[in-house]
């Protein structure tokens, strides 16, 4: 036998043969797993991985906080008049409560109501779901279900709240149960304060956990919203919120609204109407033209207010100057109608433009409107067209201001060339009947004149932060410059100056300090069904105040005040005076030099 | 004599020839070796997956305290406010015990 033959060291054949059966068996058993895993993880992918993720893939909205509103406040700064708060709804299912009584009694020492109605409500027997609280603070919640009562549950929803009450309610609007923005500002800004909601697809656990190390998470951030600074001045606008209250009651009128602007740059430092509403609660709300904002949204015919802007035109047309006198006939007949002045002012003879205003003349305001058609005694094409550019493209009448408001109106301007009794109507407009604006138009126009000629936008926000801390200061906007001439301001700031001193306020102006000068106006009131109401009228008032120059102008609107006399000299002029004092004596109007 | 120490001697055990030659597993230990690091590998990957998974756990406590922390911040900017509203302010002892001062720039009647 060799030294090394197989025989004598060799395997046993047995042995062999086992080992390698269990090889096969091995690989047999590894093969049909890897059979089995092919088929699961290739062919039946799709299957599976839907079946996985139904269970385990959620997808949450994150929702993004939306930007708080603010206003300045004097100068000491900014102080938030909208922003944001969590609360609760609280929730049970009847079903699960053991003992009722027990449970109502801390409801009942938790949100202050009565303990038999939860009891009731925890002992319904046709629902597992009873609402017990909304808008239950965290506090109150916390107590609520820190004694883990089995059926006790609550919801966290995010809510817009309100410090200052309703202040400023019609400008800020409110944020409906859909978190959009619904009237006034947060309408109009709605995109600059809700941001960008975030998204987050994600395998969880059985609790709703992400589970973080799954590859295929989506996770997009939210995009905080805007905060937004307004140009109001929240002491302002409590204090004009107070007197056009207070004068609404004592004119015995139903509604009203007024506004300070700034004529130099648009700002609206206050704006208001009466009656009002708490945006907090605005489902009790059961009247909804409350939550419009009249100053922005209601047109009328402004009346005399009409007429500085008339006279204004006329000077800048080059059609009269500053010493322009005239014979007033005290009634035009136009178109087979008669226009005529009040009884007050007196029978013909020559008048001013100082006389125009002052006694409000119906027939000066048409006087001037005959002169921009180059006559003295008739209305003809070419004066109510020139009359038609400046209330259109100078003083953009018919034309929504674009101010940061929900449903602002155009109000309406008569086309010069069509329509029934064009001069009648276009000797109309010129005292401000027949076409309709809004306050914040006639505010707006009037500014224009008096800063010299640029009409800047009308505009609530000062400037606006973003989520990144990154401020955006909203410039001035000068929808349109040359108004008018700048020489027109210095004409007719006296001229107003001296219609103030010869009205009587209850406490009247001292015009070597301040300059407070503005115009009465009280316009009929259109009846839907043609033509006008006999005894409803609209008071109006727009004036400035101010030192060497207007520095703040207002405007004040009273519907339909039951007070005797003209709507526009007992109704809206003691509120304008109210508020020309208020800015006086507490806001630093600067003195004349 | 010294013949029969020398290893590779003639009466060594003829297996010991194989010490100098290249040592390679059989199949049953290769795959037996590869199913260890397999399930070594899995367990490896299982591992960092719970840490991952734990953090993860960490990482959405953190989440939600900062959510907490946020809304009672919320909560106290509310309250902040509500306490500085002027209807507040006016109706404060404070307030209730200010003068007016004289209205300058009117004339009196």
């Amino acid at each position: 036998m060799p030294p090394y033959s197989s025989g004598h060291f060799a395997r046993p054949l047995k042995t062999v043969l086992r080992a390698r059966l269990w090889y096969v068996i091995i690989m047999a058993v590894f093969g049909l797993f890897v059979v089995r895993l092919f088929y699961l993880q290739i062919i039946r992918h799709d299957y599976y991985k839907q079946s996985a993720t139904t269970g385990h893939l959620k997808e949450y909205e994150i929702t993004a906080d939306r930007g708080v509103i603010k206003a300045h406040n004097g100068t000491s700064g900014v102080v938030p008049i909208a922003l944001n708060q969590t609360l609760f709804t609280i929730y049970a299912d009847p079903s699960l409560i053991k003992e009722p009584a027990k449970v109502a009694e801390t409801l009942a020492a938790s949100l202050k109501g009565n303990q038999s109605d939860y009891e009731a409500k925890l002992r319904s027997k046709d629902t597992r779901y009873v609402v017990l609280a909304r808008k239950a603070s965290r506090e109150q919640k916390d107590a609520i279900l820190k004694p883990k009562y089995p059926g006790i549950g609550s919801q966290e929803q995010p809510y817009r709240t309100y410090p200052n009450g309703s202040l400023a309610a019609q400008v800020l609007g409110f944020v409906n149960d859909e978190s959009k923005g619904v009237y006034g500002l947060e309408q109009a800004l709605n995109g600059t304060l809700a941001g960008q909601n975030g998204e987050l697809k994600a395998v969880t656990d059985i609790n709703g956990v992400p589970l973080a190390a799954n590859t295929d998470n989506i996770l997009k951030q939210p995009v905080a919203g805007s905060d937004v600074v307004l140009t109001l001045d929240v002491a302002m606008q409590k204090q004009l919120e107070d007197i056009l209250k207070g004068g609404l009651e004592r004119a015995k009128s139903n509604s009203g609204s007024a506004i300070i602007l700034d004529p130099n740059t648009g700002a609206v430092k206050a704006m208001a109407n009466w009656p009002t509403y708490d945006p907090a609660n605005y489902g009790t709300v059961a009247d909804a033209s409350l939550f419009t904002n009249a100053s922005v949204s209601a047109p009328l015919e402004i009346g005399s207010t009409m007429k500085p802007l008339t006279v204004a035109a006329a000077l800048d047309h080059g059609s009269v100057s500053a010493n322009y006198t005239y014979f007033d006939p005290s009634k035009y007949v136009i178109d087979n109608f008669t226009v005529k002045n009040i009884e007050e002012d007196g029978g013909p003879g020559t008048k001013s433009l100082a006389d125009i205003l002052n006694l409000s003349l119906n027939t000066g305001a048409t006087q001037m409107l005959m002169r921009m058609g180059g006559s003295g005694s008739e209305i003809n094409q070419t004066g109510r067209q020139v009359w038609y550019d400046y209330m259109t493209n100078h003083y953009r009448f018919g034309k929504a201001t674009g101010i940061e408001q929900g449903y602002e109106a155009d109000g309406i301007v008569p086309d010069p060339n069509k329509g029934y009794a064009r001069d009648l109507t276009y000797a109309n407009t010129s005292f401000g009947q027949a076409m309709t604006a809004t306050p914040l138009q006639l505010g707006a126009a009037f500014s224009a004149v008096m800063n010299g000629g640029t009409y800047y936008q009308p505009h609530l926000v000062d400037y606006t932060v973003d989520a990144k801390g990154k401020k955006t200061i909203k410039k001035p906007t000068a929808l349109k410059n040359n108004v008018v001439a700048p020489s027109v301001a210095k004409t007719l700031q006296p001229i107003l100056e001296y219609v103030v001193t010869k009205h009587s306020f209850s406490r009247q102006f001292d015009q070597n300090v301040y300059s407070v000068g503005g115009k009465t106006g009280t316009a009929q009131i259109a009846n839907p069904a043609g033509g006008y109401f006999e005894n409803d009228y609209n008071g109006t008032y727009v004036g400035f105040v101010g030192g060497d120059t207007p520095q703040y102008v207002i405007v004040v609107s009273v519907n339909k005040p039951k007070i005797g006399g003209y709507a526009g000299s007992m109704a809206a002029q003691p509120i304008f005076g109210d508020l020309a004092h208020m800015l006086i004596d507490k806001f630093n109007v600067t003195p004349k030099k | 004599m010294g013949r029969q120490n020398t290893f590779g001697g003639r009466n060594q055990n003829a297996i010991s020839f194989r010490g100098n030659q290249a040592r390679s597993l059989g199949p049953i230990s290769t795959t037996i070796t590869l199913i260890v690091l397999a399930c070594v590998l899995g367990l490896l990957y299982l591992t960092q997956v719970t840490k991952t998974n734990a953090y993860g756990y960490k990482v959405n406590s953190l989440l939600q305290q900062q959510q907490q922390l946020k809304s009672e911040h919320d909560d106290l900017e509310v309250a902040s406010a509500r306490l500085q509203s002027l209807d507040r302010v006016q109706s404060s002892t404070v307030a209730k015990g200010l003068t007016p001062i004289a209205p300058s720039g009117t004339v009196t009647d």
